[in-house]
């Protein structure tokens, strides 16, 4: 940073540096190929496995082979024009991404509006040094480049994430994250990290697994009480391949779970078969949910869920790539510390105090009642609620979009009332039930005083006085940095 | 009148005539219904099942009838100074405080039936689908300076996102 100087209006002078245009990796029609080639053979190939089957009178195999290698021939081709037609320009000026064999596509994007970006590693892609680029820019639609080397990646999503954040960088700058297994580099601070056994533990110890299970063990006591023992078989199969499919999806999709921090902001790196990186924006974050499974409270063991503008829905079952709302898959109270601290570095959800809500509220909550809490203080609202499942639900005032009372019959005959916080996106639905009835306006004036009356520095935003400060912070040094590197 | 639902403030309440509306709209709907209603199980069941759907959509169309007048009665809406509140409902209620400042637009709307009788919706739009601040049966010239007072609160109390 030099001392500013006045920006001159226009540089008639300095003409355009010429554009230089990129494609994808050449190997990106073989990943794409491949996909297909084993659908074919897998679709195919099961009839020529005699495993406990009638042989069947099948077409000889030099037919079918050449049948394959068509399809993988046209595939290839296919593949070969679609790279070839793909370019895309990522400097100084725009990013820019032309695609498309017959019908011409150009996407442009600006900077500013980046949001997030992922960067996903499918397996074939993976054993190739391949990974695809994703780029949030709030829409359904994200503009993807695939397939870059990984390096390429690296490099240019640091880039992106430094020009969304206002940073003049330069694009060719090398990452320094070029491990296979995760996606680190030596700027990056690890703040959590979940280690597999522990994905494992606590999967297998959730309360998704336990109703699996419990849904199994009552189909087969039903089948034992009707004189049907082989209905036990029947029903044992499909069970306990659920089971090894619902903890082995969770185990690989949250594979190596780390949560990291550096200049640009979070990240968040996982997966076993494919790896995926994704950044994480806390000022898009709208509400967060920690909740924890029966067995987890004896572990120790929490998850936290956000609501994320524009990442759609909240992931129940973790898919393995694409986008995941979840940012903690499982780990301690310390854990959920550090990571809702760098979500949020103004604002503590412990210090809140909490309320209980009156006895009465039994009536209407008769098994949550005692677990019943709800408070709120300058920068955020807190309620706990739930029976078997318990959950926290966190959400700062500066993301509140309209607050409700509500009452139904039997709340309106016990005096009772409760109260909805409403969030732009809306999946996880942070409310306080059971209150009293006889205070809960002045708790919603309050609230709407805290709502109107934001504190002068987002809750998201750490100490103005640290490096990593707010947007526009670094917007303003912005400014400086564009006028020194024009010159 | 000063309880939870309606607290002390500069309520507003609903053109009388939007209960006629209501009331069309419910017997129109409602009649519709349990016709494909009654045409489906005529189909399948014999005539005592007939009977009773058309028993049982008869009442509640009659029921809708008798309330809208009472539900248009209940809503109500006050602009204060820093949020609009909208309070609703009979036996579930609800009020519900929208800060100005979060509105991202504010739309009026009028179907057939409502033009009808010169009526019109307000509907205001924040980033959260649950807010649900519609306002129905004002009549036009109300609903169109309602919009304009509501857009310029919020333009001047504009929060951030």
């Amino acid at each position: 940073m030099t001392e500013p100087v006045a920006p001159p209006p226009d540089r008639p002078d300095a003409s355009p540096p010429a554009e230089v245009t990129e494609r994808p990796h050449p190997l990106t029609p073989l990943i794409r190929g491949w996909v297909v080639l084993l659908a074919v053979i897998i679709a195919f190939g099961r009839d020529y496995l005699p495993i406990g089957r009638e042989p069947q009178p099948l077409p000889p195999l030099q037919f079918l082979l050449g049948a394959v290698g068509v399809v993988a021939a046209a595939s290839g081709i296919a593949g070969y024009f679609s790279w070839r037609f793909t370019r895309f320009v990522i400097d100084a000026e725009k990013l820019r991404i032309d695609s498309g064999v017959l019908f011409r596509r150009s996407q442009r994007v600006a900077f500013d509006k980046v949001q997030s970006i992922d960067v996903v590693q499918p397996l074939a892609a993976r054993l190739f040094g391949l990974a695809e680029l994703q780029i949030d820019v709030g829409s359904h639609e994200r503009p993807k480049l695939r397939y870059l080397s990984r390096a390429r990646a690296y490099a240019l999503r640091d880039y992106l994430l430094a020009r969304a954040k206002g940073v003049q960088a330069e694009a060719d700058a090398a990452s320094d994250s070029t491990s296979v297994l995760v996606d680190l580099g030596a700027q990056d601070e690890v703040l959590v990290r979940v280690p597999p056994q522990v994905l494992l533990l606590a999967a297998a110890t959730s309360h998704e697994f336990w109703s699996i299970m419990a849904t199994g063990v009552v189909a087969a006591v039903i089948g034992i009480t009707f004189n049907q023992p082989w209905l036990v078989l029947v029903i044992a199969i499909p069970t306990a391949s659920t089971l090894i499919g619902f903890v082995g999806r969770r185990v690989t999709s949250q594979f190596n779970y780390t949560l990291s921090r550096r200049a640009h902001g979070l990240r968040i790196s996982r997966g076993l078969t494919s790896l995926t990186s994704q950044s994480l924006p806390p000022r898009r974050v709208q509400a967060v949910q920690i909740s924890q499974s029966p067995v987890w409270r004896r572990l120790g063991l929490y998850r936290i869920d956000l609501e994320v503008i524009g990442w759609g829905h909240v992931t129940d079952n973790e898919n393995k790539t694409g986008v995941s709302t979840i940012l903690l898959p499982a780990g301690t109270i310390a854990q959920v510390r550090v990571a809702l601290a760098a979500l949020w570095p103004r604002a503590d959800f412990e210090s809140v105090e909490l309320h209980q809500p009156p006895a009465r509220a039994r009536w209407l909550h008769p098994l949550a009642q005692p677990f019943l809490r709800w408070g709120h203080d300058d920068a955020l609202v807190v309620s706990r609620h739930g029976w078997l499942v318990r959950r926290w639900q966190v959400v700062p005032h500066a993301r509140i979009q309209s607050v409700r009372i509500t009452q139904g019959m039997v709340s309106r005959t016990l005096g009772l009332a409760g109260l909805e916080f409403h969030t732009a996106g809306g999946q996880i639905m942070p409310h306080a039930p059971g209150l009293d009835a006889a205070h809960v306006l002045e708790r919603q004036s309050e609230l709407l005083r805290l709502v109107h009356h934001p504190a002068e520095v987002d809750v998201s935003d750490a100490d103005p006085g640290q490096a990593d400060a707010g947007p526009e912070a670094l917007r303003a040094d912005h400014a400086e940095d564009t006028i020194s590197s024009s010159e | 009148m000063s309880d939870l639902f309606t607290p002390t403030a500069d309520w507003q309440r609903l053109s009388p005539a939007y209960a006629t509306v209501r009331r069309l709209g419910a017997l129109v709907y409602n009649l519709v219904a349990t016709g494909i209603v009654c045409l489906g199980t005529s189909f399948f069941l014999d005539w005592r099942w007939v009977v009773a759907a058309a028993v049982a959509g008869l009442s509640w169309t009659l029921w809708r009838v008798i309330r809208a007048g009472r539900w248009v009665r209940s809503f109500g809406y006050a602009e204060r100074a820093e949020d609009l509140l909208i309070t609703r409902g009979l036996w579930n209620k609800e009020l519900t405080a929208i800060p100005y400042g979060r509105m991202l637009s504010v739309n009026v709307e009028s179907g057939p039936i409502e033009r009808a009788w010169g009526l019109a919706k307000v509907q205001l739009v924040t980033a959260s689908i649950h807010s649900a601040g519609h306002i129905p049966g004002l009549s036009q010239a109300d609903a169109a300076a309602l919009r304009d007072r509501l857009i310029v609160a919020g333009e001047a109390q504009a929060l951030p996102l």
